[in-house]
């Protein structure tokens, strides 16, 4: 790694900017993502900034589960963020459909639709856990060096489904 | 304004049907699908019922329960029921006498497929534009086909 690719990866890892995506949630997700962004929690000690355009953001934080309406913004949004980026699936819904699991108007799973990097398990989770686990995702963004990119350094791609994640929904 | 008592209910619609007081203070006329554009108009005018809450509908595995809730200045429900048979469940729009409605009678021909005659726009409104015609998920007898695409993400699309 060159010098000037690490300087760029230090300056990332520093200061990680966020945007959060409510792909359905209740909102739960939301607030307690909210009152992570509040000075009691004072995540800008990480240098985590929450942007309102996935443009600026290296981190999206998806809050529930996707409903078939959101499927498609989720992923013209998760298209226009720049290179690298990582996202964070939040909640029990977001990490496995949690009560929506199986119902008609969501898919079976986040990473149908976009490729999660870290779950955060909880309803909702905590503040801490958020913080947790986007410092987490920084621990694993510092495993890839971010010119080189995780997938040979062209674009990522996103996943096709899996035979597997074929499944209707269920009643 | 008071609140309306059941005889005042009962003269406005006479001759639509049985009026009982269902609670406290909500009085529900039961009455058939042709008569419920008479019901509502009589409701408006001799009731004073200018404030649609909701309409209501429900699907209880024999006929499609529908339910206008309205009420006015007196803070009294008048609830107009009828019942709709599954197999041709079709009734005449409300939305010309009570705009408001309109977008109640959307959602529910969206997710029951209930079909409000002469309404002007009975487009899709809570379902994903993607969603199959003629798949009502809120009927009790609703299976999701597997050979059909329900929407999210198609596989190589982007």
């Amino acid at each position: 790694m060159s010098l000037s690719q690490r300087l760029v990866n230090w300056a990332r890892l520093k200061s990680p900017w966020i945007t959060i995506f409510n792909s359905g949630a209740c909102n739960a997700c939301d607030i307690e993502a909210i009152a992570t962004l509040t000075p009691r929690f004072d995540i800008e000690r990480f240098g985590i900034l929450s942007k309102g355009s996935p443009r600026h953001a290296d981190i999206l934080i998806i809050t529930g589960p996707v409903t078939r309406k959101q499927a498609l913004r989720l992923r013209n949004v998760y298209e226009q963020m720049p290179e690298p980026k990582y996202v964070i699936a939040m909640g029990a819904c977001g990490a496995s459909g949690g009560v929506f699991k199986g119902l008609y108007h969501v898919v079976d799973s986040v990473d149908e639709v976009v490729p999660v990097d870290l779950y955060i398990g909880g309803c909702p989770p905590r503040p801490d856990e958020i913080i947790d686990g986007v410092v987490k995702c920084l621990r694993c963004s510092r495993r890839t060096s971010p010119a080189a990119g995780r997938s040979g350094g062209g674009r990522r791609s996103v996943p096709p489904r899996r035979p597997s994640q074929r499944r209707r929904p269920q009643r | 304004m008071s609140p309306l008592a059941k005889g005042t209910v009962a003269a406005a619609f006479d001759g639509l049907g049985p009026v009982e007081q269902v609670r406290g203070n909500r009085i529900r006329l039961t009455t058939t699908p042709g008569q419920v554009r008479d019901a509502l108009t009589k409701a408006l005018r001799e009731l004073a019922c200018d404030h649609v809450i909701q309409i209501s509908a429900a699907d209880n595995g024999k006929t499609f329960d529908l339910i206008y809730h309205l009420t006015g200045p007196h803070r009294t429900v008048v609830a107009i029921a009828v019942e709709l048979p599954r197999d041709r469940p079709e009734i005449s729009t409300v939305s010309d006498l009570l705009p408001p409605a309109g977008i109640y009678e959307r959602q529910i021909h969206d997710l029951l497929g209930i079909v409000f005659a002469g309404h002007p726009g009975l487009k899709r409104i809570i379902l994903n534009e993607d969603w199959p015609e003629g798949e009502y998920p809120l009927r009790k007898d609703w299976k999701p086909d597997p050979s059909k695409f329900y929407g999210g993400v198609r596989e190589g699309a982007q």
